[in-house]
């Protein structure tokens, strides 16, 4: 048996810009942290059932691979050629549509656990590509590489995504003084409505060619913020989240609508300094950049506008970074073949 | 003499100046990441660089959470490689002194490990063959060299080169032990502000 797992992410710029439509153009970056939620993978190939077995949020159990509901376990078995004797089994810290990258996280887990239980080790690159294969090319998801990315490497990273379509990683150097001052100034909260990232991406991929220079000043904006986030010039990256929010709402009708717009106002309000939504948009978290006396009030005002919409699973989710990127957490299985 | 002393610290104190400090930030990430997934970090080196990674692992496992031992359930586990002067005397005497690293590597060796080699020249043959046993595993390696660096350098992650003329040993290793010690206090301090941190 074998146990893999791998962390969500918090995106702070350059969001949309590592979708194809738009790096083929010029080259689209993001920058972000791997956080302390992970989706878990357990993979068995149990010798005395036929079966091929999924159980996420239901259970399933076919005869092929090719008869799951589940795209991502489906494609990922057939990409591999387990056609049966395998269970797949996951779990998550977080619920889907968050805008944490939590799908994109799953699926580097399982690909990593699927890789290993053909005895095949791969560096965080080759992990990262082959979720993004089985996302982007497999399940044809309208997304791009940023999530598959930033859950493989770990740590709080620029991705680079080129026209060829390699991706270069630079990782931002803090130290864990600098880490937690980051971790201390931000509020992080997950709004109850669970977003739908194709919807959006699916028109915000059809506009793209409308909005190159949009993006591209997106892309452009990541050194900056890396450097003020070195500087910990709080306020300034309040500052640049919430632009970057601004423009971002420009690309897509879905991005926002009126009871995110309203969430996000209530949090400046109440004295953040910026914000943005996470994820593609449409709803899942919202994020604050906020000076460390003033989290007590954005708090509470936050929870009463989220009662005021009836938002019954809202929350906070507190952060810690994490520098681990995808990992095994078990793996017993051994080469038998002298036995 | 005055002048012996005085030209022998210069040189220490140029290299200690021009520390490769973006692989030095590397390699505390990866130590980093090393610990947040409960893995295990293996260190080794030939004669004086096997003392000082024997000097390192005692440090590292219990000075580290000396300030607040009953706050962290989870401690580092370093470990010196071969463990015990047996095992390094089997490989030696009946595999071959090539083995006497990368034998007790793949006995221990799990996915979520990390591997620091030491070698002043980078190039001694057991600490290649070790340092290849974990890149074909794919785990992170650590390298600390001097000299021109060598095969070892070429092959880390985190390239740790204390650049000097071939045969400066003692100023090599002198600013080993300082880079290890530093990595040591990094976490000292590190661990310290989460346990004063946290309620």
């Amino acid at each position: 048996m074998i146990i893999t797992r791998a962390p969500m992410r918090i995106s702070f710029v350059g969001g949309g810009t590592d979708l194809e439509a738009f790096y083929r153009h010029s080259p689209g970056r993001v920058i972000s942290a791997a956080i302390d939620k992970y989706a878990y993978v357990t993979v068995n190939r149990p010798p005395l059932l036929r079966h091929v077995a999924a159980r996420y949020a239901i259970a399933e159990a076919v005869a092929h691979p090719r008869e799951l509901k589940n795209d991502r376990i489906r494609e990922a078995l057939l990409h591999f050629g387990i056609e049966s004797n395998v269970d797949v089994v996951t779990f998550s810290d977080a619920p889907v549509k968050t805008g944490l990258g939590s799908s994109s996280t799953f699926s580097v887990a399982l690909m990593k656990a699927l890789l290993l239980s053909q005895g095949k080790k791969a560096d965080k690159g080759e992990i990262a590509e082959l979720a993004s294969h089985l996302e982007i090319n497999l399940v044809k998801e309208p997304i791009g590489k940023q999530d598959q990315y930033a859950s493989a490497f770990g740590g709080i990273n620029i991705f680079q995504f080129n026209p060829d379509h390699s991706v270069d990683v630079s990782p931002v150097r803090l130290d864990f003084k600098q880490k937690s001052n980051f971790e201390n100034h931000l509020l992080l909260f997950f709004t109850g409505i669970a977003r739908d990232a194709s919807s959006v991406l699916t028109e915000q991929k059809a506009n793209t060619d409308k909005k190159l220079e949009t993006l591209k000043k997106m892309a452009d904006s990541v050194y900056e913020f890396r450097d003020k986030l070195v500087a910990q010039d709080f306020e300034g990256l309040g500052n640049m989240l919430h632009d970057g929010w601004l423009l971002k709402k420009t690309l897509a009708s879905k991005v926002s609508n009126s009871t995110i717009d309203n969430l996000y106002e209530t949090g400046l309000k109440a004295g953040a300094w910026g914000g943005k939504i996470l994820g593609a948009g449409g709803g899942g978290c919202v994020l604050f950049m906020a000076p460390v006396e003033k989290k007590p009030v954005i708090r509470e005002a936050m929870k009463n506008a989220a009662a005021a919409h009836q938002l019954v699973e809202f929350n906070e989710i507190p952060v810690r970074f994490v520098q681990s990127g995808a990992e095994v957490l078990m793996n017993n299985s051994f080469n038998t073949n002298f036995l | 003499m005055e002048e012996y002393i005085k030209k022998f610290s210069d040189k220490v104190i140029e290299l200690l100046r021009n520390l490769p400090q973006e692989e030095i930030t590397k390699a505390i990430d990866i130590i980093q990441a090393t610990y947040e997934r409960d893995g295990r970090i293996y260190i080794f080196g030939n004669g004086g660089s096997l003392a000082l990674a024997t000097h390192w692992v005692s440090d590292f496992n219990k000075t580290v959470f000396s300030h607040h031992l009953d706050k962290h359930a989870r401690r580092f586990q370093a470990i010196r490689l071969p463990t015990t002067e047996s095992e390094l005397t089997a490989w030696a005497n009946d595999v071959g002194y090539e083995m006497v690293f990368a034998g007790p590597l793949q006995n221990y060796l799990q996915d979520t490990d990390t591997v620091i080699a030491i070698s002043c020249s980078g190039t001694s043959p057991n600490i290649i063959k070790a340092v290849e046993v974990a890149r074909e595993n794919k785990i992170p390696v650590i390298g600390l060299s001097g000299f021109n660096g060598g095969k070892l350098n070429e092959l880390a992650d985190a390239k740790i080169l204390v650049k000097t003329e071939k045969g400066e040993y003692e100023a090599v290793e002198s600013v080993h032990a300082t880079i290890l010690h530093m990595i040591t206090r990094y976490f000292v301090d590190y661990f310290d502000h989460l346990a004063e941190n946290s309620s």
